[in-house]
């Protein structure tokens, strides 16, 4: 119940962030129910209807294969989501981990946190690039890299955050009540990082696909043959004159979806931290 | 042999590489039954005192370098993190200054006391639930059946207060340190609070160790009282005769500033100067600069402690030739 009336209030009066939220609502159902939706199989090859326009029965059209575009297309919604909250998953247990340790064990932490810096000084693509050439291609090695790559950025959130919180009396107290180490970071300090937490986690579930989609694009991402929207653009790049929906579909998906994450981490962020409320008020 | 007894107490912080001396020397003993007052203004070392006793100097910055502690037999400062942990809100707790952030926000007031009481006693979940409701009645909260599925946020600051004061007294401890409990408070929830402790120490014995800057505080409840000027205690005596016989200038400092509400002044006396930084080097009597009977040999030796009478001592070349 609690839930509902927060969502409520992150969500009242921004239909814009309203729309984002239906759209991954969407893009969820057809990610969970995606046999039942596609209409044909998304690794069937027919080389006789190849390049075909988009209309009935291939709604998107068909790519250079003769494979149904639209059929792979609510498969790569399936993509979506599993790369998306896999990199979440890694990116927060990696991240907030060093982040929480470093700000609790100090001198553990000096050391921990100049290895982050050093991480974060590459350019984000530019490390993953460098992470998915030692390892195979595959959905999870791409989940794992991209997870990395954004575990920096959330060690140094909630490193800042651990700090100011170690600092509170409350801790103190704990500490005086006879709590130990393990009993203060999870107990008393991690559940006051929540939120920050739910945010950060919006974020990069949104920047993971774009990230995702930059490595299938230059062919270092998920392995050829699993449909996602990132590995659609990257094939069909060299007919984007001759059958341009081949491109525009799989890439209208991307820069949906990514819009919209960043809608409702904006709304979450904004319900949470309402300093920021006035900057884009009414979207 | 005293219930806890703090021997040459010295503690430094680090700064630019060098260790300055924030405390030195302090000593004094608490017995079962009985308050000690430890008053002074603010950065004399009061608080960094309590801490060192809670083993909450945890860090590099600020450390213990020497004397000791003993809590009931047991040397606090070589313990190892079981043992303390084990003592620390079982056999002795703390009340801290800032009632409003003492509590962690997100969770029930009444979860985090049962979680003190099941750190340290076997409880069943029911029958820790049960002697938490029993604790914030004790200490007065209203209907506390339904408050202890309270939030923090949802009390005001003298009952989160009072949560704090019953989540210390939740396994009885033998030592109570308080650290400036009624600063944050106004005057009649102060008087309250201060009320519940005494109430408290009639009913269970406990030792309190009570930091304060307010006198009128002190000599209501201590039985006895250390006054602390620049990390030294300058003057510890019993509370009567503290007020009737002091012997230091500071103290006589402190008790002239305090209004008196029934007399006709219109200017209110005030210590001059101000305590000094850590950074000064001072040779001699560290209240030198800022007293009034101040003379050459203040400014060059550091009066050493003497007993002014029996159970009364004091840090200063002319102790007794203070207006009382």
């Amino acid at each position: 119940m609690n839930t509902l009336i927060f969502f409520q209030t992150a969500f009242a009066g921004r239909r814009l962030a309203t729309l984002g939220f239906l759209w991954l609502v969407m893009i969820t159902v057809a990610a969970l129910a995606a046999p039942l939706i596609a209409p044909f199989d998304p690794l069937e090859i027919d080389p006789v209807g190849r390049l075909a326009e988009p209309g009935w029965p291939n709604l998107f059209g068909t790519d250079h294969f003769g494979r149904d575009t639209f059929s792979r297309a609510v498969y790569g919604a399936r993509m979506t989501v599993i790369i998306g909250t896999g990199s979440v998953a890694v990116a927060l247990l990696a991240g907030g981990l060093i982040g929480m340790i470093s700000a609790y064990f100090t001198r553990l932490g000096h050391f921990l946190m100049r290895c982050v810096d050093v991480l974060m000084a590459f350019p984000a693509l530019l490390m993953a690039l460098a992470l998915i050439t030692l390892l195979e291609r595959s959905v999870f090695n791409t989940i794992l890299v991209i997870g990395i790559v954004y575990a920096t950025t959330t060690a140094r959130i909630l490193y800042g955050m651990t700090l100011k919180l170690r600092g509170e009396v409350f801790v103190d107290a704990a500490v005086c009540s006879g709590a130990g180490h393990f009993s203060i970071l999870f107990r008393h300090i991690l559940p006051n990082l929540v939120s920050p937490l739910l945010v950060q986690a919006s974020f990069i579930f949104a920047f993971a696909q774009l990230q995702a989609a930059a490595l299938d694009f230059l062919g270092l991402g998920l392995p050829p043959e699993v449909p996602s929207w990132g590995n659609m653009l990257s094939e069909e790049r060299i007919y984007v004159t001759r059958a341009p929906w081949l491109l525009i579909y799989p890439g209208m998906l991307i820069v949906l979806s990514v819009f919209s994450m960043n809608l409702v981490g904006d709304a979450l962020r904004d319900s949470i931290d309402p300093r920021f409320k006035d900057d884009i008020a009414g979207v | 042999m005293a219930l806890l007894e703090v021997q040459d107490l010295e503690i430094a912080v680090r700064t630019k590489g060098k260790l300055l001396p924030v405390v030195q020397g302090v000593s004094f003993d608490v017995d079962d039954n009985e308050t000690l007052g430890i008053v002074g203004e603010s950065g004399c070392g009061k608080s960094l005192t309590a801490l060192a006793i809670m083993g909450l100097l945890g860090g590099t910055t600020v450390r213990i370098t020497g004397g000791n502690i003993r809590f009931d037999g047991m040397d606090l400062l070589t313990l190892s993190d079981g043992e303390r942990r084990s003592i620390m809100g079982n056999r002795m707790a703390m009340i801290f200054q800032e009632p409003m952030t003492s509590l962690n926000p997100v969770y029930r007031i009444g979860d985090q006391i049962i979680e003190n009481i099941r750190q340290h006693q076997k409880m069943t979940n029911v029958q820790a639930r049960d002697r938490a409701v029993e604790l914030l009645s004790l200490v007065r909260i209203p209907n506390p059946s339904e408050r202890v599925d309270s939030f923090p946020h949802q009390m005001s600051g003298g009952q989160r207060q009072r949560v704090m004061i019953a989540m210390a007294l939740s396994c009885d401890p033998k030592l109570l340190i308080a650290d400036e409990p009624t600063t944050a408070l106004d005057v009649t929830v102060q008087k309250e609070v201060l009320d519940l402790m005494a109430d408290l120490q009639t009913r269970m014995g406990t030792a309190i160790v009570l930091i304060s800057h307010d006198l009128g505080v002190i000599s209501e409840t201590c039985d006895k009282v250390a006054v602390m000027y620049r990390g030294r205690v300058v003057e510890a005596a019993a509370t009567e005769n503290l007020f009737t016989e002091l012997a230091h200038p500071y103290t006589r400092g402190l008790l002239n500033s305090i209004p008196v509400v029934d007399s006709d002044v219109d200017w209110l006396e005030a210590i001059p100067g101000r305590v000094p930084t850590l950074e000064e080097e001072l040779t001699g009597c560290a209240f030198h600069p800022r007293c009034a009977l101040v003379t050459k040999l203040c400014a060059t030796s550091m009066p050493q402690e003497t007993e002014y009478k029996p159970g009364h001592s004091v840090r200063c070349h002319f102790s007794g030739k203070v207006a009382p």
